[in-house]
């Protein structure tokens, strides 16, 4: 083989490299993704883990002081409802994160202001427009899979009984328009 | 019958470059954009949704689900404050005031990112749990030995220590390497 052939095969081979190596960066925040829903268990439905102590091996440097509640989402079956009372006296947030890993909202506990949370969350495209649902907070998904993920401190160890029964009353789940209708006209 | 082997050749050859440097840049390597203060350091891109590609890549490995720097700032560190790697066989004393923040606590891992086992279950220490003296300093344990307070507890082999800051002051976000961070001294080995 000439030094010509030598030159053409080696510079080919980095055009591969510099393709594999783009497109694989694109795409890792999707594969991490993938991986983090898929071992959260059935969509559109709450998750309230237990309390983190040392077998907590899912996610690196998970909060031993923090209650999680996790809900993944897919709204290719329409909209999520997503409701929950915040606990008193403690830190709590909600948060959503698309398919790709970005945090596309975030709301706390003072931000909410003592008020209980009542969220629809639409898919990215379609679905009934913002303005049609009173009294609710209402956000658009970038991606139609993603997660809502709880997050409720344990402040004083005293507390954890009553803050962790606060946060199982939260709940997360395909909207039923029809109730919804319902209970607004009457 | 040779040209079919060599363009092989170059696709997985160039397919192992391609996802190598994608491990050793993102997966393994630092994330772009670190502070640091005193032994502590911190990203403030950890939980932020903007950037380049190769920057929300490196957020997504190194900060998954994490939150913005509004809700909390991570800092973490695996050397004491005189520069030595942080040994579990030894203890090590964390002073100072409460940082700038709605609530903190200072949380060890072992080498491998999960909590350190152990019966008594003090994986952490918190503004709510610590205790202050006249001066409003505290002054928390860190060792493999048991304490019947402001204990962290260890075990044998390297660990890391992550400090996080609910809700801090925004202070905090604007010069993150000038945070009167508690400091940590390394007290006797065994």
């Amino acid at each position: 083989m000439s030094a010509r052939e030598w030159i053409g095969w080696i510079a080919a081979t980095i055009v591969v490299a510099v393709a594999v190596h783009l497109a694989s960066v694109w795409y890792l925040p999707h594969a991490v993704m993938h991986r983090a829903l898929s071992k959260m268990g059935a969509v559109n439905t709450i998750h309230h883990q237990k309390r983190v102590d040392e077998h907590a091996r899912g996610v690196v440097r998970p909060s031993p002081d923090l209650l999680y509640s996790a809900c993944p989402f897919d709204l290719s079956n329409g909209p999520l409802e997503v409701k929950a009372p915040v606990p008193p006296g403690t830190y709590w947030s909600v948060s959503a994160f698309d398919n790709n890993t970005n945090n596309f909202f975030a709301l706390n506990d003072r931000q909410i202001g003592g008020q209980p949370l009542e969220l629809i969350i639409l898919p990215p495209h379609g679905g009934v427009e913002p303005m049609h649902i009173a009294g609710r907070l209402v956000i658009r998904a970038p991606t139609a899979n993603g997660l809502v993920l709880f997050r409720t401190l344990v402040n004083d160890d005293r507390q954890f009984a009553k803050i962790d029964a606060i946060r199982r009353q939260a709940t997360c789940g395909t909207w039923d328009k029809t109730r919804d209708g319902a209970s607004n006209g009457g | 019958m040779k040209t079919a082997l060599k363009i092989l050749a170059v696709l997985a050859i160039g397919t192992a470059l391609g996802l190598g440097a994608t491990w050793l840049f993102v997966i393994r390597g630092a994330m772009p954009g670190g502070v640091t203060d005193g032994p502590w350091k911190t990203n403030l891109l950890i939980g932020s949704s903007g950037g380049d590609m190769a920057t929300r890549a490196s957020v997504a490995v190194h900060g998954l689900l994490a939150l913005n720097r509004s809700e909390t700032i991570y800092y973490s560190t695996d050397h004491d404050s005189d520069g030595n790697v942080l040994d579990g066989a030894c203890t090590y004393l964390v002073t100072g005031r409460d940082p700038p923040a709605r609530w903190w606590s200072i949380t060890a891992y072992a080498a491998d990112d999960y909590l350190i086992p152990n019966p008594a279950k003090r994986y952490s220490v918190s503004r709510t749990s610590v205790t202050r003296n006249a001066h409003e300093e505290f002054a928390a344990t860190v060792s493999r030995k048991h304490f019947p307070k402001d204990w962290i507890a260890l075990q044998n082999g390297r660990f890391n220590l992550t400090l996080r800051l609910y809700n801090p002051a925004a202070s905090v976000a604007a010069d993150p390497a000038h945070v009167a961070l508690p400091t940590l001294k390394k007290v006797s080995c065994s």
